[in-house]
């Protein structure tokens, strides 16, 4: 595991974790690489995961070793409060997170354009970051996510509002609820986010993010894949964010919720590593595998490759 | 938490009990650093509902690993080959199976 300090008045010690292309292992303590295209170097992907209850071992045991096997540079990192990353009692908002990609990128020498992959709120940190720093950003990859809107915001006070009353009101009882009817994992899980949720300003610091018009969101200019669960409540969105970026490539998982990246990580690693391929921007893929070629290979990846997706 | 090295040399006997000996050990000190130090570990022991730990913490473990047996172990592509339940209901017993089918192939080659 490494730390990584970001520096600076808003610096936090994020718990770092990299995935080689050479072994498809974790890497650590290496230095910084270059982006696409720098000397025959692997595009980099940097993973984010969601809010509250997640961390970077979503990634780490879903789709993180895959890119790594198929030649990508990976990078995963807990975000500020979670996992195993420092927990400051005060500023959450998406600006902190959006400045924390910023600076773990310098701090690991990552200079050129990356692709992001965000899972719920990771995504919305990763589009966030895509409009501030166009040049920075190779591709995006959205898993059940959306950009930083007026709407976004009112949505989180309302679940982070309900969550923090609950917490703080009834703490014992709610993770007991938890425990009982989604086993002992969720409820850990609970555990930690309600630890979260009780010892930072993040539920009020969330919905006063800073948030975009449409168009700062046309302004985006890496290509986009939108990743849903059918039966999300985020997937009503597709239509939308597809009338403001028309180049983005829709993908809909039938018979899933919110949580497609545990639940179908073989369908969600085929696309993110396809868009991650067909993005590099310079174009150099020396000792990049092209999808299905991964050594060992899992059969699940050409089982799953048959469910329909839209258009 | 020490930083791995690759280049640390597989065990000599490659046999079950040493294998769940060392991979015990550090899931005690985990254990003990977590203020869980009255839970038991058994091969039996599932990593979550056992011992309490989270997914976060099965990312600290693979670092352990590959820290002892270096890169023939690699604890992130043995899991993400997993189904949900399957991780959710892995046991010490299933790791170290893992692990020491790693090495002998490992002294095979």
């Amino acid at each position: 595991m490494a730390m990584v300090h970001t520096g600076g008045p808003d610096g936090v010690r994020l718990h770092v974790q990299r995935l080689g292309p050479e072994q498809g292992g974790p890497q650590q303590d290496r230095p910084g690489r270059g982006g696409p295209g720098r000397g025959g170097a692997a595009p980099t992907a940097v993973l984010l995961h969601g809010l509250l209850t997640d961390s970077l071992a979503a990634y780490y045991f879903t789709v993180g070793p895959g890119l790594a096997a198929a030649g990508v540079d990976v990078v995963m990192y807990d975000q500020r409060g979670h996992g195993r990353s420092e927990r400051p009692a005060g500023r959450y908002r998406l600006e902190m997170f959006v400045g924390d990609l910023e600076r773990l990128l310098d701090r690991l020498g990552i200079h050129g354009p990356v692709h992001l992959v965000g899972n719920c709120f990771g995504g919305t940190v990763a589009f966030s970051y895509a409009v501030r720093h166009p040049e920075r950003v190779a591709g995006l990859s959205l898993i059940e996510s959306e950009p930083a809107t007026g709407a976004w915001a009112a949505k989180l006070d309302r679940l982070l509002g309900y969550a923090a009353a609950q917490l703080s009101e009834h703490e014992s009882d709610a993770l007991a609820w938890i425990d009982a009817h989604h086993g002992g994992h969720t409820a850990r899980l609970a555990r930690s986010a309600a630890r979260l949720v009780r010892t930072t300003s993040i539920a009020r610091d969330i919905p006063s993010s800073a948030v975009l018009d449409e168009g700062r969101i046309r302004s985006v200019r890496g290509p986009l894949l939108a990743l849903y669960g059918a039966d999300s409540d985020m997937a009503a969105q597709a239509p939308w964010l597809e009338s403001l970026l028309p180049g983005t490539r829709t993908v809909i998982v039938p018979g899933h919720e919110h949580s497609v990246l545990v639940e179908v990580p073989a369908l969600v690693l085929e696309h993110v590593l396809a868009h991650v391929l067909d993005h590099d921007r310079d174009g150099d893929r020396d000792g990049v595998r092209e999808p299905g070629g991964r050594p060992g290979g899992r059969p699940r990846v050409a089982a799953l490759a048959g469910l329909e997706t839209a258009p | 938490m020490s930083t791995a090295k690759h280049t640390v040399p597989a065990p000599a006997a490659v046999d079950e009990e040493t294998v769940f000996a060392e991979i015990a050990g550090m899931l005690r000190s985990m254990l003990d650093e977590y203020g869980l130090d009255d839970i038991e570990i058994a091969p039996e022991s599932r990593f979550m509902e056992d011992l309490e730990l989270e997914s976060i913490d099965l990312v600290t473990l693979a670092g352990h690993l590959q820290a002892r047996y270096g890169r023939q172990v690699n604890f992130a592509e043995f899991v993400a080959g997993l189904e949900l339940d399957e991780i959710i209901d892995l046991s010490v017993g299933r790791l170290v199976e893992y692990v020491v089918g790693c090495l002998k192939a490992g002294e095979g080659s």
